[in-house]
């Protein structure tokens, strides 16, 4: 082995970079936790740890600049660093069994991590009473979506991710007629009824933007609340602009207001589609029709003790239709799926279910068995030892 | 296992966790018919039913789509004869053109489920309508007067100051009721809706609501 390449092993099995990297692991959980008051949860898991170097907005001009590092670079040289001295430097032994079991759940802790961060679909499903629904709708991501509408039988979707409307550059799509210009883009958003002596223009042409104006609102990180983007998205063909629209998240079935909850359709060269942004849907092989929704008080008190959803699963084969009853702390398991009873409006008949699909699932199931079993093991390594030392002890002095 | 597997596996998780978004092509069945949308949750049961739009199921613009507002329980008013009155549109509740030397003001009134944003992010809409600055939360309590008549809450406001070739001001009330939010505001040239404020004021004070 050459220089360079012995340097790097030496780097990679050594036992001091693994200190160093516990330590800026914990300094990593203690800073990103102090973080989480200003950008949540789900704010904090982006910023400090699925990445590989954390950045922090510095100065008036907020330019970012890189203050530590991330939680895929500490956690991946934490696992190179584990793997490479697992097999540089531990010879198996009975003996050291243990150790290296437990070696192993802790690298199969961290894959397992690495492969929730990048495969797990966390999900949302809204229904009310009698509603039926074969998708479930992202807790985070949003997506602008063009539906040819025109076949009565199904529709045709493009759904393109909030990213790519966030850069604000046209955009062209083999199966759309039409190019889309993003005019304007508010990451978050307000909406106000615009006034008819308003003197500022429209931000549509057609469609309730019209009668609406949406206006940019700081970005939220509350675990409670969920950012609102909105849009202003010209529609450009062969022979011209066909018209802008306001869309927004809010203009959604989920909105409170009804006006809002219209879809906004035009028609193009004789077919018709709908516009929307709207949360990123995730459609699914079966439905889920809400039964009933049952809210459970302990008696002469207002305090929770169930909730539960009542559903008929149904496939488009007919290989299931069953009722399905989905509680607290007990999740529906089908399709690759994991369904929690997640929010309730008994008031308005109304469920959420929390739909999670992550093919690691197991994997730190699995792990903390194994770490479990290898500390027993060499706990027991040495409680025989011990015990064989004072029986030894003992017949040498009775 | 090869010593490279390590350098394998970190590859793999550096591709893994660059992954960009796409956009996506499918075919979806058709959205259910929102069959249960009357147990839906709206601001107040008795705005929603009569006030949501039939959703076009196919083609055709939106460009008539009408705009809901508030059908729970109703006010009424007297206007002053000076008033013009215009023809009301699927958002107003009433409308009027009061004409005077500067030009001419507009007065509507519309009513919406709920607080639509609440009174300082109303307040703030209107003054950026005529080139004003918004205020802080902290200056509302000085910018809305309070009012009660017939038994109605009422938040008044007097935004004015604005400068430049054709200063505007507005005149506004917000009346909560019957989880609604009326909107009655007069708009013009700053002259002109000044010269009227005591006839806006004296308007608030025939507002009462309808008989049930």
């Amino acid at each position: 082995m050459n220089g360079p390449l012995r340097t790097a092993r030496d780097f990679l099995v050594s036992l001091k970079l693994t200190v160093v990297l516990l330590a800026l692991g914990l300094i990593l959980v203690f800073a990103a936790t102090l973080d989480q008051v200003n950008l949540g949860i789900w704010g904090i898991q982006e910023k400090w740890f699925r990445t590989f170097v954390v950045v922090q907005p510095m100065g008036a001009g907020g330019t970012s600049v890189p203050i530590f590092p991330g939680g895929y670079a500490i956690g991946g040289l934490l696992l190179l660093n584990l793997i490479a001295s697992h097999f540089y430097r531990f010879a198996f032994t009975w003996r050291k069994a243990g150790i290296q079991f437990t070696h192993l759940g802790v690298i199969l802790l961290l894959i397992g991590e690495l492969l929730s961060g990048l495969w797990q679909e966390d999900y949302r499903m809204q229904l009310h009473e009698g509603e039926t629904k074969n998708f479930s709708e992202h807790h985070l991501n949003n997506e602008l979506a063009i539906i040819d509408t025109t076949n009565p039988a199904h529709d045709e979707v493009v759904a393109i991710p909030e990213e790519i409307i966030a850069r604000k550059e046209a955009i062209q799509h083999a199966k759309l007629p039409f190019r889309i210009v993003i005019k304007e883009y508010f990451p978050n958003s307000d909406l106000a009824m615009r006034d008819a002596g308003s003197t500022r223009p429209p931000q549509a042409t057609m469609g309730i933007g019209m009668s609406v104006a949406a206006t940019s609102q700081p970005l939220t990180y509350k675990q409670n609340e969920r950012n609102m983007p909105a849009a202003s998205v010209e529609l450009v063909g062969t022979s011209g602009s066909i018209g802008t629209w306001l869309v927004s998240t809010s203009f959604s079935p989920h909105s409170r207001a009804p006006f809002l909850q219209a879809p906004q359709a035009f028609t193009h060269e004789g077919r018709t589609y709908r516009i929307a942004l709207r949360w990123t849907r995730s459609y699914k092989p079966f439905s889920f029709q809400l039964l009933k929704v049952t809210h459970d008080v302990y008696p002469g008190t207002d305090t929770p003790k169930n909730f539960s959803s009542r559903l008929l699963l149904k496939t488009p084969d007919g290989r299931e239709d069953r009722e399905v009853l989905i509680y607290m702390n007990n999740p529906l398991r089908y399709g690759g799926y994991t369904f929690y009873q997640h929010q309730m409006d008994s008031a308005q008949g109304m469920t959420g279910l929390q739909a999670v699909k992550n093919p690691s699932w197991l994997l730190p199931y699995v792990a903390c068995t194994m770490m479990t079993f290898g500390l027993l093991w060499q706990f027991m390594i040495h409680l025989a030892g011990f015990i064989e030392r004072r029986r030894a002890a003992a017949a040498a002095n009775p | 296992m090869s010593p490279r597997v390590p350098f394998a596996l970190a590859a793999a998780m550096l591709l893994g966790a660059c992954s960009k978004p796409e956009i996506t092509t499918y075919r979806a069945p058709k959205d259910p018919e929102p069959a249960a949308k009357a147990g839906a949750p709206h601001a107040h049961a008795g705005a929603a039913p009569a006030a949501a739009p039939a959703a076009p199921a196919t083609g055709g613009t939106m460009a008539a789509t009408p705009v809901a507002t508030a059908s729970g329980p109703g006010l009424a008013w007297s206007a002053p004869a000076s008033w013009t009155v215009k023809p009301a549109s699927s958002m107003r509740r009433g409308s009027y053109t009061i004409k005077g030397d500067g030009g001419e003001a507009d007065m509507s009134i519309t009513a919406f489920p709920g607080d639509v944003g609440g009174d300082l992010a109303n307040v703030n809409r209107w003054r950026g309508q005529i080139g004003l600055a918004p205020i802080a939360p902290g200056e509302l309590a000085a910018t809305v007067q309070r009012l009660e008549r017939n038994g109605l809450k009422m938040g008044a406001v007097d935004l004015g100051g604005a400068t430049g070739p054709n200063p505007q001001r507005t005149l506004a009330a917000i009346v909560p009721h019957g989880g609604s939010s009326w909107f009655f505001k007069l708009t013009g040239p700053d002259a002109l809706v000044a010269k009227e404020k005591a006839a806006f004021m004296a308007f608030l004070d025939t507002i009462k609501p309808t008989a049930p």
